[in-house]
């Protein structure tokens, strides 16, 4: 966490759980709890630096509601063919920007590594993370999370969330 | 320049024979031969042929430029002062160098960064630094002329903020080209309303480019591959569906109209059909008719390099760029309406969850490019299979058939002497 926005040393250690805990659950392909990371609401996106730097709004993966992110994960349980696959994320450089009405505004950046069966592990994805994060009654929850890919380039496919 | 000569022999490349059953079965070595892939280079990419290089509305005003890949090839579109588009080989006249390396930008003139040669809108030569030398030393020789070294064209077309362009000027019209059948579904999609482009995914998939085309011209796949299609009705071939080729068989049109997720005697057939699934959140597909007619779904897939996707409100360009005989990348352009209202803008980000490298159909087939490439590969003395709905090249008022695929390789090995 970087100093400077006046936060207590309970909420850093409180965001530094929230990114464990997230990082946990997809670590260890327990897709079925993201969504709970989330608001009811909420923007779930991945998009390119080249979409993202242009204005332009599409993405790669886009959803408004845990409902669409619960569809996203029984998507790939039960609906899309991918050849099996481990995906890696390394989260790190966590800053908390700025305190607002609307939520926290943090930042970080992410690598993504794959390996493919029998294949060695590459690098896959690497970006910047933009999230806002609200506290509901105690318990933090994403409201927004955008990921910005440096490379517009996916190597084949993109089938788990970031 | 590549000379335009379909239909001579292949020469030098290995005693290549097409299977005798023709187009019913595909030989696996047309994807792996790198001597079959230099082929395709020149005579199709290169070849008079148009292809598709951008929308109109990526480069709106003079000066706007973006980059384009023509088979191995790499381009510029650019406006120009009055409004026209050229296309330009980004490879400058002095010593082959990229010139441009931006993807998309607003220039004055190009200058290439090497030794600042610099070329107008029109790819015209305007200056070459210390041409005449400098204190009566160097310079270029006397008879050096600037308009002899201009950056190459290619011949350019366009039709309703389309742009095409051609290495090898063709004596067909881009309507000639398409043909009546597919221009009249081409028109469906483009029907002069301007566009406004939603954005850009590219991804790189290791298979031939041809297993792209193909992928796209093969109805019967999608009912079986695609769960999310089959489920939700929006694409399946027990519903009202037809397969449309123009005369040449070069291009293909894929049309379907939209169904119930209800069993039924075909349903019964197709594993992927999963009458339990529901979406969490429906609104990923509320499509709207936005298209006169009852199609509901139609895959344009343009000779050489173009697919054009309208999946409900989804529409893209679908670009294919060969990369060498076991590579291609795959460029998506998604775009909409510029009268667009903000729901419907909505409505196609929403439905671009189906497509892309993340979508929740492509991926389907990205993964099935890598899984083809790796069995054809494998065994380039092989051969496909290719007889679903007959072994003949023809439309037909129903999907269960890869008749376009036949008719692609029935142009092909007339182009490729093969």
């Amino acid at each position: 966490m970087a100093p400077g926005v006046g936060a207590s040393a309970e909420l850093r250690y409180r965001l530094a759980d929230l990114y464990a805990a997230y990082d946990d659950a997809l670590g260890e392909g327990e897709y079925e709890r993201w969504p709970e990371f989330f608001t009811e609401a909420c923007v779930y996106k991945i998009t390119s630096r080249e979409n993202y730097d242009a204005g332009l709004p599409l993405g790669l993966m886009q959803a408004e509601s845990r409902a669409m992110l619960a569809d996203r994960v029984a998507a790939l349980r039960k609906t899309t063919l991918y050849a099996p696959r481990l995906v890696r994320r390394l989260i790190g450089g966590i800053v908390l920007r700025a305190i607002e009405a609307d939520g926290m505004r943090l930042s970080a950046s992410f690598a993504l590594f794959q390996t493919m069966l029998n294949e060695p592990s590459q690098v896959f994805l690497c970006g910047r993370l933009y999230d806002r994060i609200v506290d509901d009654d105690g318990a933090l929850h994403f409201t927004e999370r955008i990921c910005v890919t440096d490379a517009t380039l996916i190597p084949i496919s993109l089938v788990f969330p970031i | 320049m590549a000379a335009a000569d379909g239909g001579v022999p292949a020469a030098g490349l290995v005693a290549r024979q097409w299977p005798q059953a023709g187009e019913s079965r595909v030989p696996n070595w047309i994807y792996t031969d790198p001597e079959i892939f230099a082929r395709e280079q020149e005579r199709i990419f290169e070849g008079p042929n148009w292809l598709y290089v951008c929308l109109d509305a990526e480069i709106p005003n003079p000066g706007d430029f973006t980059r384009s890949r023509l088979g191995t090839r790499e381009v510029v579109a650019v406006r120009g002062a009055g409004g026209e588009v050229r296309v330009l080989v980004n490879s400058c006249a002095h010593r082959s160098m990229q010139f441009c390396s931006a993807n998309r930008g607003s220039v004055k003139e190009f200058i290439c960064p090497y030794h600042q040669w610099t070329y107008d809108l029109e790819g015209k030569l305007l200056g070459v630094p210390f041409r005449r030398g400098l204190r009566g030393q160097g310079g270029m020789p006397a008879d050096f002329r600037p308009e002899d070294r201009g950056l190459t064209q290619l011949a350019v077309a366009s039709r309703h903020g389309v742009v095409f362009a051609s290495f090898a000027q063709p004596n067909e019209t881009i309507e000639e080209y398409l043909g009546p059948t597919i221009l009249g579904w081409f028109d469906r999609t483009f029907d002069g309303r301007e566009l406004k482009v939603l954005g850009y995914q590219r991804q790189r998939l290791p298979g031939n480019w041809k297993l792209y085309q193909e992928n796209n011209k093969d109805p019967y796949h999608a009912s079986l591959l695609h769960v999310f299609l089959v489920t939700f009705g929006l694409f399946r071939l027990d519903q009202k569906s037809a397969t449309e080729m123009d005369e040449t068989g070069r291009h293909a049109a894929l049309i379907n109209q939209r169904g119930e997720q209800k069993s039924n005697d075909a349903t019964a057939q197709m594993r992927a059909f999963r009458q339990d699934l529901r979406l969490a959140d429906p609104r990923l597909i509320d499509p709207v008719r936005e298209y006169p007619g009852e199609a509901t779904v139609v895959i344009q897939t343009l000779w050489p390099n173009l697919v054009v996707q309208q999946q409900s409100n989804g529409l893209a360009m679908r670009q294919i760029v060969p990369l060498d005989a076991r590579n291609f990348d795959l460029v998506w352009t998604h775009f909409g309406y510029a009268g667009d209202p903000p729901e419907m803008t909505e409505r196609r980000l929403r439905q671009s969850n189906l497509f892309g490298p993340a979508g929740y159909v492509s991926v389907d087939d990205g993964e099935a490019m890598l899984l083809s490439q790796a069995g054809i590969a494998a065994d380039e003395n092989g051969e496909c299979v290719v007889e679903m709905g007959g072994r003949d090249v023809a439309s037909a008022p129903h999907t269960l058939t890869e008749t376009a695929i036949r008719g692609f390789y029935r142009h092909y090995r007339a182009v490729m002497g093969l």
